[in-house]
């Protein structure tokens, strides 16, 4: 009862965050100046270039998804981040706090928060999708919620990763952090291969980070080919278990350091 | 018997800063306790460390010594805190919420929604005097009723204890007055009211007890009523008294104050002896002799050393 008062609080907030505006209209009009070009393709396409243009149009929709996905992992870190350095920082907290609140009680109800925010996200992530591909001449053939719930898991990653940063950093701090992060990522496979980093080395890099390929839909679909993979169904409960499995951490980790918190503006 | 309301043993608390060695204590061995039903200011000039010792109690921070017991549990119990009324100093609400469901907000926070919860509330912002203004956005109250609305939030629930940092910050003479009325009825229902103030006037017309402390020591606690009657100046009253023996009387340190039918003298209370034998001598007639009562602010002055307050 009281996490969900305070999931709710927090994602109301959200609505009226100015910053989160911002992000949706950046989102708004990514979709929409992408759709030019969409829609021109299209219009020129005749028999002889039809291919070329194919090839063009999905390639598009690739990158607009690629970006919209990646707006989502910063969005879930400064949603997650904010949501509780504010509190903090405004003194909102004392009064909440003075409740017959526990501490973890209070950081679940903001996590759940960023949460519900990031479902609408994921939500508006395949509509999009499903619309530059439609636009595109194809068609997803995957099931709604394999492509809903990847990148819902990756959110909650970021969520929790960037709500355990902020219990100690700045949120400025924990956005520049998450960036640091997300660029290392990629780079883990190379790391984990090269012989020359000492053993412990590639083993921490590869436990800590996230991997969030791992938890990527062009795992299973490329949609560049509107195909997707054979990928049976204990492959996607790996993964997905995988990736709520580090978020669980995350958070509990973030409990653990919140608990002993100043909780006083300073 | 009772526990006490709030008892703080030996608390210590030193800040350190993130980035540095610098050690910034901020309470030191701070005992002190408050026994259930009274009405206790928590006087202290700026930076004494008042707020911390109220972010201890409420369990925001973690002191690095000592012990605290509030009810008779930890700070953060919340078992406790579904007992504790808490107003923090410069209160912030959201902004885009109204009065109204910000109270229906805290009352599902502290896991009491009833079925007269809508009622209970409108009580409240009555008796605040927000109730023409409840469906107004937080973001569009004044200092005052921001003020007005954080006492109505601490009262919510019926609270034992009240914990008030400042509750008179930002208001009018008028809601100053509402909210002493406030406190003196709380004192009639029972309630322990433990508050900090900087108006020192206000503390001396509702509380029963103050305890005074100055970077980060407790300087002094005690019944308010005792430590003004402890003025070390004494007056005497005469009915007469003859240019001579006033001179004598005056280098004894007294000063004279003559009316129609009396003189007042007032000097330190170790003269008074001297001065009522030698008045006596003189042919005087002592209609009384009366300890002074200082004021609270004398005291405080006189305790801090004329600080920041």
């Amino acid at each position: 009862m009281k996490v969900r008062t305070i999931a709710f609080a927090t994602f109301g907030g959200f609505l009226r965050n100015k910053v989160i505006i911002l992000f949706c209209s950046l989102f708004l009009c990514v979709v929409l100046l992408m759709m030019f070009p969409l829609l021109g393709f299209k219009a020129v396409t005749n028999a002889s270039n039809i291919e070329n243009m194919q090839g063009m149009v999905l390639n598009e929709i690739t990158i607009v998804m690629s970006m919209v996905s990646g707006f989502g992992s910063l969005l879930a870190a400064w949603a997650a981040a904010d949501s509780l350095a504010g509190e903090i920082k405004s003194g909102t907290i004392l009064a909440v706090m003075a409740r017959p609140l526990r501490r973890w009680e209070f950081l679940a109800g903001k996590y759940l928060g960023v949460l519900m925010l990031m479902v609408i996200y994921a939500f508006a992530l395949v509509g999009v999708a499903s619309l530059l591909a439609w636009l595109g001449g194809q068609r997803f053939q995957t099931s709604l919620w394999t492509l809903v719930a990847y990148p819902f898991v990756r959110y909650a990653i970021w969520a929790a990763i960037a709500m355990l940063l902020a219990t100690v950093l700045h949120p400025i701090f924990v956005i520049a952090v998450v960036a640091v992060l997300a660029t290392l990522i990629p780079m883990v496979p190379f790391v984990t291969a090269l012989s020359r980093f000492p053993n412990w080395l590639r083993l921490a890099v590869h436990l800590i980070l996230p991997l969030t390929d791992v938890l990527s839909e062009q795992r299973f679909l490329t949609i560049t080919r509107a195909a997707l993979k054979p990928f049976p169904w204990t492959s996607h409960l790996t993964a997905l278990a995988y990736g709520l499995d580090y978020a669980l951490v995350c958070f509990l980790l973030a409990v653990m350091v919140f608990q002993y918190r100043n909780l006083s503006r300073d | 018997m009772p526990t006490p309301a709030i008892e703080f043993a030996d608390v210590t608390k030193v800040y350190q800063r993130r980035f540095g060695a610098a050690r910034v204590p901020a309470l030191s061995d701070v005992s002190f306790e408050v026994a259930r039903g009274e009405v206790c200011a928590f006087l202290g000039p700026n930076g004494a460390g008042k707020t911390t010792s109220i972010s201890i109690l409420m369990g925001f921070i973690y002191a690095d010594r000592g012990q605290t017991r509030v009810l008779g549990y930890a700070p953060g119990d919340i078992r406790a805190k579904e007992r504790i009324g808490f107003l923090p100093e410069n209160f912030a609400f959201y902004r885009y919420l109204n009065a109204e469901k910000l109270l229906h907000f805290h009352l599902r926070l502290s896991g009491r929604q009833r079925a007269n919860a809508g009622s209970l509330i409108a009580e409240l912002l009555a008796k605040v005097k927000l109730d023409s203004y409840k469906r107004l956005k937080i973001g569009k109250y004044s200092r005052g009723m921001v003020q007005r609305l954080g006492i109505a939030q601490a009262l919510l629930g019926d609270p034992e204890l009240l914990v008030l940092d400042e509750p008179t910050s930002g208001l009018d003479p008028a809601g100053r007055k509402e909210v002493r009325d406030l406190i003196s009825a709380l004192r009639a229902e029972g309630k322990t009211v433990f508050l900090s103030s900087h108006i020192l006037s206000e503390v001396e017309q509702i509380c029963d007890r103050v305890i005074i402390i100055d970077r980060g020591r407790l300087v002094r606690a005690g019944a308010l009523q005792q430590m003004l009657a402890e003025g070390d100046r004494v007056e005497i009253i005469v009915d007469r008294l003859p240019a001579d023996l006033e001179t004598a009387v005056k280098q004894h340190g007294a000063s004279v104050e003559r009316e129609p039918n009396r003189v007042r003298i007032h000097v330190d209370a170790a003269q008074k002896r001297v001065l009522a034998d030698m008045l006596t001598a003189g042919g005087c007639n002592v209609i009384s002799l009366m300890p002074m009562k200082s004021s609270l602010e004398e005291i405080f002055l006189k305790l801090v050393g004329g600080g920041a307050e």
